[in-house]
């Protein structure tokens, strides 16, 4: 870091008013942060990968072409991730400071971005060190595949983060670039012959498996594409663009800002695509019957943002296939009928627009001449009619491939699809947290206050992945379906009611 | 006919709109002046239903306000803040849906949205969307889309933000083409130029507190 920088760092931290206690509290909330998620976390994973169902999946003939096609997806994420968020991110004024300046991009950026490839490379290194661990523990990798395998995994931590500048500093390749590494990585899964000349085949190469040497070709193949790579993230942070830069930096201030204060779908929202396409198609248009009039225009609005909408669809259809596979005999039902509602509750997001847009109609003075509940009833079709075909598309799909017999999955579907498009409505009729939910909630345990709070934050999520578990075990208990409808029916209630 | 008797607002103890009593007759401009803080909004909050009286009565053309009524929502049409806009549709979508929604003929609907796109300058923008227009063109595309449909009371909290005093001038047109029509306007406004040039009469809040 030079001097210039360094200067302007210092003053930037003499602002703050932080204290000392506001660290050390800092250091105890990421203590206790770790030892209630990431820990479990850990240790959940490594149970998982020690079972004897992990052993058989981590050991299966398929797994290097797992890992190439995981590390394709890896790479191409962090270029289309880059492009809205980048790792060269600092607070606005610091980066309209910085960035104005006549300071070099490598200089001022190179920060964030090295703090930032330090948590990519140590998550990418554990990941890699659990799968390794995993096999040796099972006696069915030695010691150096482990260790190799582990380098392997730093070396894509380092890969993913100039993928992830990349994105941020070549925005418009970097789409280009994705598809070109997503394609490259299908064709080496598909084709074992072409592991040795691409970097996602290298990794497949190092995999550890029983019998085979330590692929220390592939790690030093993969290690010097790594270094040629980190030589160019000078030149990225140099080619960092003014607007693009402040128009990063507030975003992300915006989303941690709504975050903070546990606004999740209005941290979610900053990153919402915005239109730019279509515009010359006519969204309204005299259809006569007016429920066409709004499928219309809600179909043509979406279609607007063709990758958002491309990804909500191809969400609803993965619900579908895991809610599919929940049906069967050996799954953990329940855990992938939660992770189905989730997913669906995910992907209906860009099929909503128009729900949104009526909550916010409905809350404020009248603009239709149509009242609250039917503009809103208009505004469900759309998402109603593409989820519900994307959705039972998918499960009869899946259970005719899996040899699932398809009553369960059609079932827990239809009963699925329209608890997630209420869950939807509700997330859209939600206002602001009630002052009354600030209050300390004091227990033998301690306060409360911050797990009601988050409790109603994410409680759309919650009522949907609950709902998705019981849609899983509807033949067998359909009572846990009805009482995550009447929860879900009665917040909806409560939020119309309370409108305006 | 627009009748306010004694309405009062206050909340936690303090006055947000002293009491005001007036008649507004059918056809009539209103402006309604005053420093912030005075009651400006809140009292065309009251005359729009989004705010309850703590006292007084409002009554509008014999009836009382509701928001929720079919009738009050032909009658009245008001905008307090900028109205939802839609982000997947262009201003042109946009106004012809509200319109669509007022009117049963679509052809009388298209017709409506483009005389209203027209009149505020607003044909050259017909293909963006809310996030590609500058503040005052926010300020326009909201004006409207509370225009595009049929009206007997008009409730505008400082319509003339944002504008430069061109467009300031299409409004006044604009609204005094409404009054010609039939329609009693009542607006909120900083602006000495709207009050003097469109209002029949001007009712200021500091004078009432």
């Amino acid at each position: 870091m030079t001097g210039p920088v360094r200067a302007a760092l210092g003053i930037w931290r003499a602002r703050t008013s932080r204290t000392s206690r506001d660290g050390a509290y800092a250091v105890y909330l990421a203590l206790m942060v770790a030892l209630v998620t990431v820990i479990p976390g850990v240790r959940a994973a490594w149970l998982g990968l020690t079972s004897p169902e992990g052993i058989a999946a981590i050991t299966a003939a398929g797994a290097p072409d797992a890992a190439i096609a995981v590390v394709a997806a890896l790479w191409a994420g962090a270029l289309l991730l880059g492009r809205d968020r980048g790792p060269a991110v600092r607070p606005p004024f610091l980066t309209h400071a910085l960035a104005t300046s006549g300071l070099a991009g490598a200089e001022s950026f190179r920060g964030p971005v090295l703090r930032a490839g330090a948590l990519v490379t140590v998550l990418t290194t554990a990941t890699a060190g659990l799968l390794g661990a995993a096999l040796v523990g099972a006696r069915l990798a030695g010691p150096l595949d482990a260790a190799v395998f582990l380098a392997v995994g730093a070396v894509v931590g380092a890969v993913t983060t100039v993928a992830w500048l990349a994105g941020q500093a070549l925005p418009r390749a970097a789409v280009a670039i994705a598809v070109g590494v997503c394609g490259l990585g299908a064709a080496t899964a598909a084709a074992p012959a072409l592991r040795p000349f691409t970097p996602m085949g290298w990794v497949g190469l190092a995999y550890p498996v029983a019998g085979d040497p330590p692929a220390v070709a592939a790690l030093t193949a993969l290690a010097a594409l790594s270094a040629a790579l980190v030589c160019a993230i000078p030149t990225l942070l140099n080619r960092l663009r003014l607007r693009e830069l402040l128009a990063q930096s507030a975003r992300w201030d915006s989303a941690t800002v709504h975050a903070g204060g546990m606004d999740f779908s209005a941290a979610v929202a900053v990153y919402q695509r915005r239109p730019r396409l279509g515009r010359r198609l006519r969204a309204v248009r005299g259809l006569g019957r007016p429920a066409l009039v709004f499928l219309v225009r809600d179909a043509i609005g979406a279609a607007r943002t063709p990758g958002r909408l491309l990804l909500g669809v191809l969400a609803v259809a993965g619900a579908g296939a895991v809610l599919a596979l929940a049906f069967t005999p050996a799954a953990a039902g329940w855990a992938l009928g939660a992770a189905a509602g989730t997913t669906l509750f995910a992907g209906l997001g860009p099929l909503s627009d128009g729900l949104r847009h009526a909550a916010s109609v409905a809350a404020g003075l009248p603009l239709y001449g149509i009242g609250d509940g039917p503009l809103l009833a208009r505004h469900l079709l759309f998402p109603t009619v593409v989820a519900l075909l994307a959705l039972l598309t998918a499960v009869l799909v899946t259970s005719s491939a899996a040899g699932i017999p398809a009553l369960g999955p059609l079932v827990g579907a239809l009963a699925l699809g329209p608890l997630a498009l209420l869950a939807r409505v509700n997330a859209a009729l939600k206002g602001p947290m009630p002052p009354a939910l600030l209050a300390p909630v004091p227990t033998p345990v301690g306060d409360l206050g911050a797990a009601v709070r988050m409790a109603w934050a994410v409680d759309g999520l919650l009522l949907v992945a609950l709902s998705g578990a019981a849609a899983a075990l509807v033949l067998e208990s359909p009572l846990l379906l009805l009482g995550a409808a009447l929860a879900l029916l009665g917040i909806g209630a409560s939020r119309w009611r309370q409108r305006g | 006919m627009i009748e306010v008797d004694g309405v009062t607002v206050t909340a936690g103890g303090t006055t947000l709109l002293p009491a005001v009593t007036l008649t507004v007759p059918r056809g009539a401009v209103l402006a309604i002046r005053g420093r912030n803080g005075s009651g400006k909004s809140t009292l065309l909050g009251v005359l729009a239903g989004s705010r309850t009286p703590t006292r007084g009565t409002v009554r509008i053309d014999g009836a009382d306000v509701s928001p929720r009524d079919r009738g009050f929502r032909r009658r009245v049409a008001a905008m307090i803040g900028l109205p939802p806009m839609a982000p997947d549709l262009t201003v042109s979508d946009h106004v012809l849906l509200v319109a669509t929604t007022w009117l049963d003929d679509p052809r009388e609907a298209a017709e409506l949205a483009r005389t209203v796109i027209a009149e505020l300058h607003l044909t050259g923008l017909g293909q963006r969307f809310p996030h590609e227009l500058s503040s005052g063109q926010t300020q326009l595309f909201g004006l409207a889309l509370v225009l595009a449909r049929p009206f007997d009371v008009l409730l505008l909290d400082e319509p003339e933000q944002r504008l430069d005093p061109e467009h300031v001038e299409s409004v006044i047109q604009v609204l005094r083409a409404r009054r010609d029509a039939g329609a009693t306007v009542i607006a909120a406004t900083h602006s000495p130029a709207l009050a003097d040039r469109l209002a029949d009469r001007t009712l200021w809040l500091d004078a009432a507190a």
